[in-house]
């Protein structure tokens, strides 16, 4: 009985032994596994990002043709001679447009996109200042009545809104009704209609980041602040939005990307005045069917969203390493 | 064990009661009382009362801090001592009653409009701020010309002597010199009460004994009254002038450290500070010169040299500190205040021994001994029959 109780511990400590060194080695160098691994996001992203994105980088240095693709080749071969044609023209008609189109809905769109995101952040911080200091229960049920939409269509919640906001619609049946108004406000294709649109559609995309880095808000700096003098709303500033800062930065990169491209929600609640940057892709893909400027514009946008979100990491990486090397 | 009935018996009592149950009489090495001191009250706490829906935290306690005090707040967790700490600082609102800093109303003022600073247990150092940031805080928020900032957020570095860390960030910095940082922002505004709220509950043990008396140290240079909160007793013992002893929202004992321990006055703060042993007895007879009492425990008489203030045949509680009780192995020639048994256990610690003695009747009494001679020879060990005697000073006669 003994022997066997020892000659079992003697087992299990060798095999702990072993395991043990397994983990070691592997820490060491990676093996084939690792990369394995790792290799399926990278051919995923590779496949449908990457080569996408080069096609479309193709694309925009062509010139519009009637064939199928309807843009030139990139490569031609003549007379034995191999040519490569990159056309900027596509690049250089955007900025010197004469009527100023693509600057004009360039521009749009980014006051678009940056109001909605603060309007998103001024709603949306309450709300998850609500949801992380509410009862687990209460909170749950809030999180429900937060996401739940999101599960239905954006195309139906739009036509809602539609509903809503429409001459007679509800807003102004109500309005009506309490005798505020005489007659029906013109809130439909209208730019408020928009950022009804979108701030509600991405309302959640802010919510949920502030909502987790409030979660790990150290409140006792916040009594700390109050007990060094700081009155309430400089408190707010000077300990709540340093804390939360990285969930501020998620949550709005997390609205203004999409929002800045969104094509769905001004298409069908904004006026035809405001043209923003999605209906000006839309057009010149589908109504002029003018691919190369199309991807021009495509590829003129990722490098106004590109070239902020590196740099911004490059700041968040460098406080990151900082914060690491203290600990 | 049968009158656990003393322990329930000492929450009904009226407090009045409990004061005068502990013996009279100055102890040497006490600090005189700080009313006999003249000096000047800071802080009155007047029938304070914290309900948590329908839990008493903090149960119309009444307290006097006098200037220039170190005042200890010590209990188990869940005593009330934070809840109060944190009504002083303005962070929970009392039920009723009234809190009085320099006879101004205190309840019902914001924590940002109160003149009393807090260090916290985490220190709450904000991390994104250097240390002369940190420090400086308090004093930007009110609005004192940057100059003058600049000269107290110096003067603090040079007090808690962290001058050469100034710029760094508190991840930077060590849990002691993060504690001192926190000290020093706290200090920073010149505080009328400073609160400390378990200041060394974040350091390890081995620091935890340097930092106490430097802390110390630091308060008395700067003057300023101090209320601390701790569950550590030694803690407590070394840094504070009196000590209130909390359990269930109720001031137990108050007193200096040399006074609870000496002079407890009732059964739960005699086993709360320090070890004890506990006999149930009942008192045979007393008068002016002594009293005599029996335990249950053993044959022998205990003899007090004074009057206890208790009907013959009524039942008290001796408490015998273990450091009190000579073991030997020669009997006694007095006929009281000592007793026989067997060497059950010997924990050796170091500076002392503990040696736990079996009575004949099965009870266990601990003696220490100071392992003052290194190859001292005859001393008990175990299965040693052994004598247990102590002088008639040094027994505690407790009512409660």
């Amino acid at each position: 009985m003994s022997t066997g109780f020892s000659s079992n511990m003697t087992f299990i400590r060798r095999s702990f032994q072993r395991q043990n060194k397994v983990i070691k080695e592997a820490k060491h160098d990676n093996t084939w596994r690792d990369y394995a691994l790792i290799f399926v996001p990278y051919l995923w992203m590779i496949l449908f990002f990457l080569l996408p994105f080069l096609i479309i980088f193709k694309i925009s240095l062509s010139v519009t043709e009637i064939a199928i693709p309807p843009y030139s080749p990139l490569v031609t071969f003549e007379e034995g001679a191999m040519q490569i044609i990159l056309h900027l023209e596509n690049y250089t008609s955007i900025f010197t447009d004469p009527d100023g189109t693509y600057i004009r809905s360039y521009l749009k769109s980014l006051q678009v996109a940056g109001l909605s995101t603060i309007f998103c952040l001024l709603i949306g911080f309450p709300i998850a200042w609500a949801l992380a200091t509410a009862k687990p229960a209460l909170r749950n049920v809030m999180f429900m009545l937060i996401i739940m939409p999101s599960w239905t269509s954006l195309v139906v919640r739009i036509y809602a809104w539609m509903t809503i906001m429409k001459k007679d619609g509800l807003i102004n049946d109500c309005l009506m009704a309490l005798g505020i108004i005489d007659s029906p406000i013109q809130m439909l294709q209208t730019d408020f209609a928009v950022y009804v649109g979108i701030v509600y559609c991405y309302l959640p995309y802010m919510v949920l980041p502030l909502f987790s880095s409030l979660m790990k808000v150290d409140y006792s700096l916040i009594e700390a602040a109050y007990d060094l003098g700081c009155r309430p709303v400089k408190t707010f500033f000077n300990t709540l939005i340093p804390q939360t800062k990285s969930g501020i930065v998620a949550g709005s990169m997390l609205v203004f990307i999409p929002a800045l491209g969104e094509y769905v929600i001004p298409e069908l609640l904004g006026g035809k005045s405001s043209i923003l940057i999605g209906r000006i892709l839309w057009q010149e893909f589908f109504n002029n069917r003018d691919w190369p400027l199309a991807s021009a514009v495509a590829i003129t946008m990722l490098m106004i969203l590109v070239i902020p979100i590196i740099l911004f990491y490059k700041v968040e990486r460098r406080e990151q390493e900082k914060i690491n090397a203290g600990k | 064990m049968e009158n656990t009935p003393l322990t329930g018996e000492s929450k009904t009592s009226s407090p009045e009661a409990r004061k005068n149950a502990h013996l009279p009489g100055e102890l040497p090495g006490q600090k005189p009382s700080p009313e006999a001191q003249n000096r000047r009250p800071i802080l009155e706490i007047k029938a304070l009362n914290k309900q948590f829906d329908n839990f008493t935290a903090v149960n119309n306690v009444d307290l006097t801090l006098y200037e220039g005090e170190i005042f200890a707040l010590l209990g188990s967790s869940g005593c009330g001592k934070s809840t109060l700490l944190r009504m002083l600082a303005g962070f929970e609102k009392p039920t009723s009653g009234s809190i009085l800093l320099d006879g101004k109303e205190l309840t019902g003022i914001p924590p940002y409009k109160r003149p009393v600073n807090m260090m916290f247990q985490s220190y709450a150092l904000f991390p994104y701020m250097t240390v002369k940031q940190n420090i400086a805080f308090g004093l930007k928020q009110s609005k004192l010309p940057s100059k003058l900032i600049e000269e107290r957020v110096d003067k603090m570095l040079h007090l808690v002597h962290m001058e050469e860390y100034i710029d760094r960030k508190p991840y930077q910095l060590s849990g002691g010199q993060r504690q001192r940082v926190a000290l020093a922002r706290s200090l920073a505004k010149e505080p009328r009460v400073l609160l400390l709220d378990e200041p060394m509950g974040a350091l390890d043990k081995k620091l935890r004994e340097q930092m106490r008396l430097e802390l110390v140290d630091i308060i008395n240079s700067v003057g300023v009254t101090c209320l601390m909160v701790t569950h550590d007793q030694e803690e407590a013992m070394t840094m504070a002038d009196r000590i209130a002893i909390m359990d269930k929202g109720d001031f137990i004992q108050i007193g200096g450290p040399r006074e609870i321990y000496e002079n407890p006055n009732c059964r739960f703060c005699a086993e709360f500070i320090g070890s004890v042993n506990i006999f149930d007895c009942h008192l045979l007879s007393s008068n002016a010169q002594q009293s005599l009492i029996k335990a249950t425990d053993f044959n022998n008489l205990i003899e007090l040299s004074h009057d206890i203030d208790l009907a013959d045949g009524m039942p008290l509680t001796i408490a015998l500190r273990p450091e009190k009780v000579y073991i030997s192995h020669k009997k006694p020639l007095e006929e009281t205040n000592w007793c026989e048994g067997v060497v059950e256990n010997i924990a050796y610690l170091g500076d002392i021994s503990i040696y736990y003695v079996r009575l004949t009747d099965g009870r266990i009494v601990s003696s220490t001994l100071p392992n003052v001679d290194r190859f001292k020879e005859g001393l008990p060990t175990w299965d040693d029959h052994v004598y247990l005697s102590w002088d008639p000073e040094s027994c505690i006669a407790l009512t409660f």
